[in-house]
């Protein structure tokens, strides 16, 4: 029996951790010094399971957020506290943790979880109990039905036009502009609107490339967790195109320019829609010239004045502390930003924690946001206000902004030299 | 054309389904744990192929000489551990979850969430290709369809052949009767561990080659190579080799003469139909090592 | 229907807390807490229905719950359909395809569970990709669930959805109580333990077996249908995932397969410390904890949580509410937290050594009632003369080799046939052909006038054919007397469980095991088990008892005595073929020998002209021997 009671111990010691550390989800806090009770934010974000990655960017830049925030005087003459808690990507979570936020621990305040399926879930308990929800990254517009339900990245009311519609008319500038696309897709509610369109909305990528002259030579769609990238890179090289456009996630690209580089062929050029940032550099030579739809990029630090590099510089310091391979401020990054400015400017418009009080304000006067700008919501886009994208370009191992002219910071190249 | 290259690396990539999956495949048939800590040893051999060719620089195919002995290892030690605390078949499943979910973690506080990619300079095999004729061949499939070739040889000839090998096969139809013959289960045991940590070590190895690591990787080999394991007869090595194979074949031509995203649904039904007609899997040849549910 | 009362009150009792518990001071947790433990709590038990108390383990628990999430999401999400019809629909087209799984999967014979378990992982990983391709399904887009209208006076909607929750989950585990206590359980369980044996005494293990993948699917889609509004926006991988199966799995092993209360012990205890990690803040530990926690569990409580909690319900009770109470009045800490504590006490207390608690903590389990012996009525036995098995010109091929060739055979009430021959003459196969196990090639047979070569075994058995087999096949998670009143239950004569348990003393005095009735067949030996192998099949009161070779392995003494269990068998009226090689048994009991060799029919007769024939003792002493 020595090894059962051995066990038995180990689940005692567990028992006991348990009921103790039960005084830690009461008082994890920044912000002390003063004396009022400080305003708790709360939110979910997926520190662990599969959206872990991103979920990690977003901790961090909230994080950088209320230091500063509450450094400067906090919101309301009060300091702030973000309550974040694991959904471990897990939608059926979000709900619940949501559910506990507002009506068990009455947080004043609530901003979006990661990853479009979490957001949407979290934006139903937030309807119910009428909190304002601005959110990050969920930028398919007709999906966001709340009317107080704030983006923080918005291509606008029509995402499934801005995005092809930006890229044509960058590449169309080029001399040597090109004329066939190939189009694979991925079968993610997150990419595959940009080709397909949404419901009955038929407009995306296919739509609108012939409207621009372009043929669509290749189009494939392929489920999210291929682990086989030949037969698709095959029919791209079969299919001869001046343009690769891989509406895809995560290293989808990266996986796809490899496969592609093994069958002896490289795109002439190639369009990468929501990658992972850092693992594309990587590839040297083969990604060099992909382009991407970017939020920010640091070489904006400069053109947005104010403490953007500060922000930039301090996000790289605690990123780079918490190993994360590409402690670059970027696009995530920016959105999250975006978020909280939008729920200060409300909070500060209002001048109250009354949730009707501070949506009415931000439809009445919009929001301040460090990386967009000042952006206004019309309910009847559902508050997705005009896009600010730009297209990056992979130049030098480095994301570089590069479309539209006026925010370019380097010229957009067009397809490699032979 | 596109369809024959297709098919070509299909067979090819089969070759590391076929490498994943072996280990499972032999552990469950001969020592009846369903191991799925085994994903975990591939995860683990992945990520330490990455660190050691990151930080000393060595080539990653040679990094396998290091991973092989230490999963070797960890699978004999994990194997013990069953053997000490009489896990087997679905008590293995579950503790084997609790093992794959600790160690998924593990390498997530090790090495962060985030994707992670050896780069270009000290791994140049992820665009390496041989081009005979009009076919080209991806080295790291190449490499990973040998190093299974290797591994199935190995293993077919050591349980048809020798001694140990053949007590393998009795320890999995009757552990009394075998040991009463002199059969060592414990020594065997580790061993038969011991080399399913070594393959997952090869297969974990060939992965880093191609692909980004993240530590939820590991749930994304699941269905394949479970389809693998039980359409190949469970602890045939040569079975599960065969079904890797067609595994990525006919994955391959699917997406390349259809769609891709018709893949999941041609295979996984095609596997549906090829046990409803032969149920003791695809390529069983002999009975089956082991009795029935 | 009085047992089920109490599932009706503890519905009840959750719906009061669910509608009126935040005026009545119910902390703020239980409700969105709630939600999630019910749905786990019938998906557990769901799973359970059909993998655990069938021994089937189906990794495909998913397709349940993306089908009838679907449903609600196409239903109402994108036509506005109400949810009074989508719902059912959901939970309809789930049990559809549950139906068809198990049409597909049941009806192979030689189905091993691996193969099982990967075509129900088969399935979700197609409706997946089928969903995924397919725009008016999903077409990778997910739906957006409209929030439904709630009645005013219910809060709001949380509370209407843990309602509907709880409704389902306490429908679910009623369900399963069910089951277990009826005749589908039994059955269920026979199944688990020997499929082929619980055939052959009259389980119909097809139906049996589609009930209750039915069941499970009907559940299941039900419970998935209420989680598409749970989570409110549906996508593939969100219904379609691994978590779901691998969850349901795990809650279930943990808490106990066997009992119908097991899975939703597992499901609470998961749920609780998921949550209470994610609560923590110590989020790098969560999946370690959670890890740490599965595995040490199921290594010290490999059967399951439940078996163990019964054996000492008030300490267990006890180490539950203790801190939970304390935790209400000492404000320290969330009462969840506390929560979490009583169930890992509870947990712990179930699973430590005995000699570690308080002895008046620890209450024997109640034995189980010895019911009073009831000696069945005496079949009526055939006119003797008239035929009870009639096989004519039968032949049975297995590939290339003859096990069986040309043989015709009768068999006539009464008489004790005794089947003999040489290793490989065809013996067990043909003991085989008769009870149903393999079909014949060729040729027919008939019991009682009723052609079996096309029935299923079970209905041969129904028709009056018991057979036992040569290594003793008992269903070992039963006592002996319940082996025995399994064959009673669903033999010919359906008795009821109680009438049926009686019956058995009286078949195990036959046997001379009467006083081991209480004991499971772990521990009987080897003549004891063979023993019980004959009064399983005589309990099934047959026409014609078939005994494989049910002297292998015994002393003299032991082959005496069984000897005399077959003479009061035989007396008491029960035709009987006797596949045996001893010829002094063989002397002191048949009334004719039939010889094969080399699966065709040697000699035919009396035992002395048959033994003293020179090609029967050729065929034993070969070709050499002289008479």
């Amino acid at each position: 029996m020595q090894k059962r009671v051995r066990l038995a111990a180990a689940l005692v010691a567990l028992v006991a951790a348990t009921a103790a550390c039960s005084s830690r989800s009461d008082d994890s806090g920044s912000g002390s010094g003063s004396s009022d009770k400080p305003i708790v934010v709360g939110s979910t974000l997926s520190l662990t399971g599969i959206f872990a990655a991103t979920g990690k960017i977003h901790q961090i830049a909230g994080q950088e957020y209320v230091d500063r925030l509450n450094k400067n005087g906090g919101l309301l003459g009060r300091q702030v506290q973000w309550k974040v808690l694991d959904d471990q990507s897990d939608q059926a979570k979000v709900g619940q943790l949501y559910e506990q936020l507002i009506s068990q621990d009455k947080v004043d305040l609530v901003i979006g979880p990661y990853a479009t399926p979490n957001i949407l879930s979290a934006m139903a308990v937030a309807q119910r109990h009428n909190y304002v929800l601005p959110q990050h990254t969920a930028v398919l517009a007709p999906q966001l039905t709340y009317s107080c339900q704030f983006p923080a990245w918005s291509y606008g009311p029509r995402p499934n036009e801005f995005i092809p519609t930006q890229l044509f008319d960058a590449v169309a500038s080029l001399p040597d502009a090109p004329k066939r696309i190939a189009v694979v897709t991925s079968q993610s509610g997150s990419a595959a609107f940009v080709t397909d369109g949404f419901g009955s909305d038929k407009t995306g990528m296919l739509t609108i490339a012939p409207q621009k002259g372009l043929q669509v030579v290749a189009n494939v769609h392929y489920p999210p967790t291929t682990s086989d990238w030949a037969p698709i890179a095959a029919q791209v090289r079969a299919a001869k195109p001046d343009l690769v456009v891989n509406n895809g996630l995560g290293v989808d690209a990266v996986n796809l320019l490899q496969a592609m580089k093994q069958l002896n062929y490289r795109p002439p050029m190639m369009f990468a829609l929501f990658p992972a940032p850092g693992p594309l550099l990587g590839l040297g030579d083969l990604s060099a010239g992909t382009l991407t739809t970017s939020l920010f990029q640091p070489d904006q630090a400069g053109k947005l004045g104010g403490d953007v590099q500060a922000i930039v510089d301090d996000f790289k310091t605690r990123a780079t502390a918490a190993k994360l391979p590409y402690p670059v401020f970027e696009t995530q990054a920016a959105a999250s930003w975006n978020a909280w400015d939008i729920l200060a400017d409300g909070v500060k418009a209002a001048g109250s924690l009354d949730q009707q009080k501070i949506c009415d304000s931000l439809h009445a006067d919009g929001a301040q946001t460090t990386f967009s700008g000042k952006v206004t919501f019309d309910p009847a886009d559902h508050n997705f206000w005009a896009g600010t994208e730009t297209l990056a370009q992979i130049q030098g191992g480095k994301w570089v902004t590069v479309w539209p002219q006026d925010k370019a910071a380097a010229q957009l190249r067009g397809p490699a030299a032979a | 054309m596109t369809i024959a290259q297709a098919a070509l690396t299909g067979a090819l990539i089969g070759g590391l389904y076929a490498l994943m999956a072996t280990g499972l495949s032999v552990t469950w048939g001969v020592l009846r744990v369903i191991n799925l800590a085994h994903f975990a040893m591939i995860l683990l051999g992945a990520y330490l192929t990455y660190q050691l060719a990151t930080s000393t620089g060595l080539d990653p195919i040679l990094t396998v000489l290091i991973t092989g002995p230490v999963l070797f290892m960890v699978g004999a030690a994990v194997q013990w551990a069953y053997d000490r605390l009489h896990v087997a078949e679905f008590t293995s499943l579950l503790v084997s979850f609790g093992l794959l979910i600790i160690a998924i973690q593990a390498v997530t506080l090790i090495w962060s969430a985030d994707f992670l990619r050896m780069p270009g300079d000290i791994n140049p095999y992820a665009t390496e290709s041989w081009t005979v004729g009009r076919f080209v061949f991806p080295v790291t499939t190449v490499l990973a369809f040998g190093l299974a070739l290797v591994l199935v040889a190995a293993l077919h000839l050591v349980l048809r052949r020798t001694f140990a090998g053949r007590g393998m096969r009795a320890i999995a139809q009757d552990r009394a009767v075998a040991a009463a013959f002199g059969v060592d289960h414990q020594r065997l045991s580790l061993v038969l561990g011991g080399v399913a940590g070594a393959s997952a070590a090869a297969a974990g190895m060939v992965f880093a080659l191609t692909n980004a690591l993240s530590p939820t990787a590991a749930y994304e080999w699941f269905g394949i190579v479970f389809a693998v394991v039980i359409l190949g007869g469970i602890g045939q090595v040569v079975g599960t080799f065969a079904a890797g194979v067609a595994v990525g074949v006919v994955s391959a031509v699917v997406s390349a003469a259809w769609s891709p995203a018709t893949a999941p649904i041609v295979l996984f039904s095609a596997i549906v139909l090829a046990l409803v007609l032969r149920p003791q899997g695809l390529f069983t040849l002999r009975s089956v090592v082991g009795a029935g549910r | 229907m009085r047992r089920y009362g109490g599932f009706g009150l503890a519905f009840l009792i959750l719906a009061a807390v669910g509608l009126w518990g935040r005026d009545a001071g119910v902390p703020g947790f239980v409700v969105p807490l709630g939600i999630t433990a019910l749905f786990w709590i019938a998906q557990a038990t769901s799973w359970n229905l059909l993998s655990g108390f069938s021994g089937y383990f189906s990794f495909g628990q998913a397709a349940y719950v993306g089908t009838g999430a679907y449903a609600v999401a196409v239903l109402t999400g994108r036509h506005g359909v109400s949810l009074v019809w989508s719902v059912p629909a959901g939970a309809a087209l789930s049990g559809l395809l549950a139906l068809a799984i198990g049409a597909v999967a049941f009806r192979l014979r030689s189905l091993r569970g691996e193969i099982f378990a990967l075509l129900t992982l088969a399935v979700p990983f197609i409706l997946a990709a089928v969903a995924s391709i397919n725009r008016t399904i999903d077409g990778g887009q997910g739906t957006t669930i409209p929030l439904p209208s709630v009645p005013g006076w219910i809060d709001g909607f949380p509370q209407l959805l843990f309602v509907l929750d709880a409704a389902v989950a306490i429908g679910a585990l009623a369900v399963a109580a069910a089951v277990q206590h009826g005749r589908l359980g039994w059955g269920l369980t026979a199944i688990r333990d020997a499929e082929d044996v619980a055939e052959g005494i009259g389980v119909g293990t097809l139906a049996y077996k589609m009930w209750a993948i039915l069941l499970s699917g009907l559940i299941g889609g039900l419970s998935g249908a209420l989680y598409a509004l749970q989570i409110g926006f549906v996508t593939v991988e969100g219904v379609f995932g691994l978590t779901i199966p691998l969850l349901v799995i795990v809650m279930s092993v943990l808490g106990g397969r066997t009992h119908w209360l097991g899975p939703a012990i597992g499901a609470l205890l998961i749920v609780t410390l998921q949550d209470r990690l994610a609560a923590s803040g110590y989020t790098d530990w969560n999946p370690i904890v959670l890890g740490a926690v599965l595995a040490v569990l199921v290594v010290v409580a490999p059967d399951g949580l439940y078996g163990r909690m019964r054996a000492r319900p008030w300490a267990v009770i006890g180490a539950l509410v203790v801190p939970i109470v304390a935790g209400y009045y000492i404000p320290y800490g969330d009462l969840q937290n506390w929560v979490l504590a009583g169930m890992l006490l509870a947990a712990l207390v179930a699973v430590v050594p005995a000699r570690w608690l308080p002895a008046r903590l620890l209450r024997p389990p109640r034995p189980e009632p010895v019911p009073a012996v009831d000696r069945p009525a005496p079949p009526e036995p055939g006119p003797p003369g008239e035929t009870v098995v009639e096989c004519r010109s039968v032949a049975r091929y297995y590939g290339g080799v003859h096990a069986l060739e040309d043989v015709s055979l009768t068999v006539a009430g009464g008489e004790l046939v005794g089947l003999v021959g040489p290793n490989g003459s065809g013996k067990t196969t043909l003991v085989n052909l008769l009870s149903g196990t393999v079909r014949p090639s060729r040729g027919t047979i008939a019991v009682a006038g009723q052609d079996t070569a096309r029935l299923a075994p079970h209905r041969i058995a129904h028709a009056g054919v018991a057979r036992t087999y040569q290594i003793p096949r008992p269903f070992d998670s039963m006592t002996v007397r319940d082996n025995v009143a399994m064959a009673g239950m669903f033999g010919r004569r359906r008795l009821p469980l109680a009438q049926a348990r009686a019956e058995a003393g009286a078949h195990l005095e036959t046997v001379s095991l009467d006083r081991l009735a209480g004991a499971y067949p772990g521990s009987l030996n080897l003549h004891q088990r063979q023993l019980l192998e004959m009064a399983r099949a005589v309990a099934s009161e047959p026409r014609v008892l078939l005994l494989d070779e049910a002297m292998a392995g015994l002393n003299p003494a032991e082959i005496d005595e069984a000897v005399e269990v077959i003479r009061r068998i035989s007396a008491a009226g029960v035709t009987i073929v006797l596949v045996e090689h001893l010829l002094r048994v063989l002397n002191q009991l048949a009334t004719r020998l039939v010889v094969l060799d080399r699966g065709r029919v040697l000699a035919d007769g009396e035992p002395q002209a048959v033994l003293a024939d020179p090609a029967v003792v050729r065929a034993y002493l070969g070709r050499q021997t002289r008479v």
